[in-house]
This record gives C-alpha cells, structure tokens and sequence, in this order.
C-alpha cells in the first residue's frame, strides 16, 4: 500500500532522511519509533505530500506522491503532530467545512460526519467550540478528520502525545478497531503502547531506518542474558552464596527489605533459574512471593539499535 | 472550484467570526464618516466633488487599515497554528486554496466599505442643495469602480505578504507599508512635475482617483490594477507551492 524507495529529504545541509526504503502492506498496522529528531515526522510529511522529497521516490496504493499529489491525499487521512484545528469552528462546523475540502457533499458528507462522531466518540461535544476543547477532544477531533474521507491509508503522527492514560487508552481502542480497515502508519514515543497496538515495527535513527521488523522478531534479536527476579525471605549473605553456586549463574544483586531479600539474578542465555530457586527457597523453609523472568521488550530493542547518541540535530521543519 | 468556494466561505465566516473585525469596522467607520463630512464642509468653492472625496478618504484612509486586518490572517495565522499541515495535505490545489482565501477577503473588504458609502447618501438625503442636484451617477458609478480595482489590488498585496510572513503582526506591518507606499509615492508623482506626466498616468492611484470620479473610466488603469493582481495572485500560487516552511 505504502512503497518507499530510496527517500531522501534535506534541509539545507542536515539530512532529515537518508535513503530510506520501505513497503507498509494493506492492512497492516506499522509503528514508527525514533528518538526525538529522527527523521519521523519529516518523514510522514512526504509521505502525506506536505514536504517534496529532495530524492527517491513514494507510492501510495501506487500513485505517486509527487505526480498524483492530489490522487494520493484523497486516499490519506493525515493526523498531523499536535493535531492542528481552527480554534474559532464548532466540531460541526470544522468536520463540515473538511469533509468538503475533501470532496465529500451532500447525504455523504452527513454520513460519513455522523460515523467518524461516533467511531471517535465526539457526541457530547459536538457543537463546541473547537477553542474549548481539552486535548484528548482535539486529538480525537483530529482523528475524526483524519477518517473523514474513509482513506485507505492512515498516517498518524504521535496519536497519543500529551494525553492522560485514559485518553490514550481510548485513543489505543479506537486505533486497534481502525486496524481491519486501514493500513495504519503512526509514529510514537511510548513503546509498550506501539508493542500493542502495531504488528510491526520501523525504528527510525539520525535519518535512517536502523530496524524493521515483527515486535517479536526485534525482542528476539536482542542478546543478552536472562534475568529472573525473586524475593525471599532469608539472610542475605548465605542467599547470595548459594544461588552463586548454581550454575549458569553469572551475576546477583542482592537488597535487603524487612527480613525479605530482593534479588536480581543474571544467566546465561537461555538457563531458567526459576525452578532452581523455587527447590532453593522450599528446601529451606525460606519463604518466596516474588519469583519471576524479566522479559525483554521493545524498549531493550530500542535502545540497543538507538544507540546511547540519541542526540541529532533538530526535528526538521 | 467547489473546494475554492468552500475556503472563501470559510474565510468570509471567519472574518466575521472575529471581534477584532468588528472593533476596527466601527472604529473607522466613525473616523472616515467624520474625516469625511470635515472635508465635504470645507469643501465649498473647490472643484473636488463629494463623491471624489468619499472615495479618497475610503481609499487612502480606509482601505489600507482594513485590508492588512483582513489578509494579515489569511496565512500567516494557519502557520502559526500550523492548521497551514491540514489544510495543504487536503485534496485541494494551491491555486484553490489561493483563490479561495484571496476571494474570501476581497469579499469582507467589500462588505466592510459598504456602510462607509451610506455617509455619502446620507448627506444627499438631508442636504437639500444636493438633493436639487442630484446624484451624479456616471461620477459615482466610476467612483465605485475605482473603489473595487483598490480593494482588489490590496487584497492580493496583503495575501502576498501573509504567505511570506510567520507571523501576523510581520504579516501585518509588511503589508501595511506594501500598500501605503505606493499610495504615497502616487501622491507625489501627481503633486510635482518632476516625473513626467505619463507615469503619473500610468501608476498614481491619486491621477486614476480623480479621472474615475469624475467618470472618466481609463482603460489604461483598469488593465493596470487587474494585470498588478493576478500577478500577485500568481505569485502567491508558486510561493505556496514552494512550500518550506521553517
């Protein structure tokens, strides 16, 4: 649906983006990740033929964003950064007045205003005054303009920015149930919200794309060893020794809280220990309430491809 | 054009949506209404007729304030709120958006001038040597016309401006000078024989204000503002399509 061949955007003498390529299936919801400055926004302006490429080349559905601009915005629905709206509109008058920019008129118009109001959940205020509105409202109007047109593809840059965690479980809802119909992009900062909301993910570095793959795919990819947290009650110094003299054992950072240790224990790569502690603390008589393995996730991922130089040069205009 | 046609009606609405439209409306309504019969009373014995002296003071005292209030926020505003992202990523052209938002302001000029000609009927009704005259209607035809080329003109001007600037006060400074200063250097080509005559002719607003008022219509500067705006509008176009904003 989405096909990015060899993109390249710079600002005078920064690259915001360097040769990136891509494909986004039908369908499928991909999440793009990056430190701040990485090139994602930039990018999903070209995408959405707000920003020209300095090179290479986008389709979308295969028309190009250049040559069919018009073609291709009919076929976006574009949420951009912060969700910009005309603070003097009502939410009526604001999905009126862009459901005929974008071509819609008529019993259509009323329809598809009347679906995206319940899909986003904007009954209660919808003859408000845009201007009022509290953000998770606007990012919902946003969202609602976005899907106006039924796009085939969504392209959402940072949905869920400065919401509460209930906003931006709604907002994750609502995205999840545009999944069947839409080929979702959406760019994001928090990486357990892209772990559950994307089936896959692009992590974007300094203009480059550094990792594209499953979630699963990239957590596994990931080395290092396992870790297994417990919590025992027993004395601290014999606790240590002993689970030091089990093997496959490589580190353990023992804390004492009232009469209880805290553990954090190092493995080699692919040894459980958890059946080894449990036989540990039962055949002491020590008391066990905390015994788990600590999973890897997409942050280990994130930051591991990221790198520490998470600085770049500013987010391009 | 029906995506045009939906930008100029929500321009229009716009315009009057805002308090500060209202405030400047009334403001200069009462300054050039009283401007206005402060002339026309110490008038007597000059050659200028009333309706020369209306235009005037719409034209050079008038247009210039409202116009900038009007286009200042055209663009200028949609990059500061960055709506400038939702709008151009619509399915519209920038031609559209251009015409739409330079329709929608020219429009509010208009309406906005409008109560300002009361003044002129208004002294014709309760002055009764003008209404034995009668009103001049050839003059004031001409007049009107004149009137529609300014504001037209200055309406693309400030569009122009506002696409340039990132801010409205820049938007709104910028446009302000842009229009005046031609005002102004009009003025003194028509006042000193320094130039000759035939770039007064070509270029004063002050040579075109009188010859229009007197219903003498010069096809030479109807061509003159028309070709001046659709060349700004024109320009507007591409600078919009260049697109890089920072």
């Amino acid at each position: 649906m989405i096909s990015v061949s060899n993109l390249t955007k710079r600002f005078g003498r920064t690259t915001a983006a360097d040769n990136l390529c891509f494909e986004v299936a039908r369908g499928e919801v991909v999440g793009f990740l990056g430190p701040n400055g990485a090139g994602k926004t930039t990018t999903m302006r070209m995408l959405a033929c707000y920003l020209p490429p300095t090179g290479g080349r986008v389709t979308i559905a295969g028309l190009d964003v250049l040559r069919d601009s018009i073609e291709v915005r009919q076929r976006i629905g574009y949420l951009p950064e912060n969700a910009p709206l005309y603070e003097d509109m009502r939410v009526s008058e604001y999905l009126e007045y862009r459901g005929r920019l974008k071509g819609l008129q008529g019993s259509l118009l009323r329809a598809r205003t009347d679906e995206v109001v319940v899909q986003c959940d904007l009954n209660d205020v919808y003859s408000t005054v845009i201007g009022r509105l509290s953000k998770g409202f606007r990012q919902r109007v946003g969202l609602a303009d976005a899907l106006l047109h039924d796009p085939a593809v969504l392209i959402l840059d940072e949905p869920t920015i400065g919401l509460d965690p209930n906003q931006i479980r709604r907002t994750r809802n609502l995205i999840r149930g545009l999944a069947r119909r839409y080929t979702v992009l959406l760019s994001s900062h928090i990486l357990h919200e892209v772990e559950s909301m994307c089936e896959r993910v692009l992590i974007m570095n300094r203009g480059r794309i550094v990792a594209s793959d499953t979630t699963e795919n990239l957590v596994a990819l990931v080395k290092g060893h396992a870790v297994t947290v417990a919590e025992i009650s027993a004395p601290q110094e014999e606790l240590v020794k002993r689970i030091q003299s089990l093997p496959g054992v490589m580190r353990v950072y023992a804390e004492a809280e009232h009469g209880w240790t805290r553990l954090r224990v190092e493995s080699r790569k692919g040894r459980d220990l958890r059946t080894d502690l449990f036989h540990l603390a039962s055949l002491n008589g020590w008391g066990l309430r905390e015994l788990r393995e600590e999973r890897r996730n997409l942050e280990d991922v994130f930051i591991s491809v990221t790198g520490s130089e998470t600085q770049a040069p500013e987010d391009g205009p | 054009m029906r995506k045009g046609f939906t930008i100029w009606r929500r321009e229009l609405g716009s315009g009057f949506l805002s308090p500060v439209a209202y405030v400047i409306m009334a403001l200069f309504l009462a300054v050039s209404g009283w401007v206005f019969l402060q002339l026309a009373a110490g008038n007597s014995g000059t050659d200028e007729s009333l309706i020369s002296l209306l235009v005037r003071v719409i034209v050079f005292l008038w247009l210039p304030v409202l116009a900038t209030v009007v286009t200042m926020r055209t663009f200028a505003e949609e990059k500061q709120r960055e709506t400038i992202e939702t709008l151009l990523t619509a399915p519209v052209t920038e031609a559209e958006v251009v015409l739409g938002k330079y329709a929608g302001a020219l429009s509010f000029l208009l309406l906005a001038t409008l109560p300002a000609l009361g003044g002129f009927f208004l002294l014709v009704r309760v002055s009764p040597g003008l209404a034995r005259a009668g009103v001049d209607w050839g003059a004031l035809g001409g007049g009107l016309l004149f009137l529609l080329l300014m504001a037209a003109t200055c309406a693309s001007v400030g569009i122009l401006m506002s696409l340039f600037a990132r801010n409205q006060v820049v938007a709104a400074m910028s446009c302000f000078s842009a229009i005046l200063v031609p005002l102004i250097v009009g003025q003194a080509l028509g006042a000193t024989a320094s130039a000759p005559a035939w770039v007064a002719d070509a270029v004063s607003a002050e040579v075109h204000l009188k010859a229009f008022c007197r219903g003498l219509i010069d096809s030479r500067a109807v061509v003159f503002y028309v070709s001046v705006t659709v060349f700004l509008l024109f320009l507007s176009v591409r600078v919009l399509e260049v697109r890089r904003w920072k």
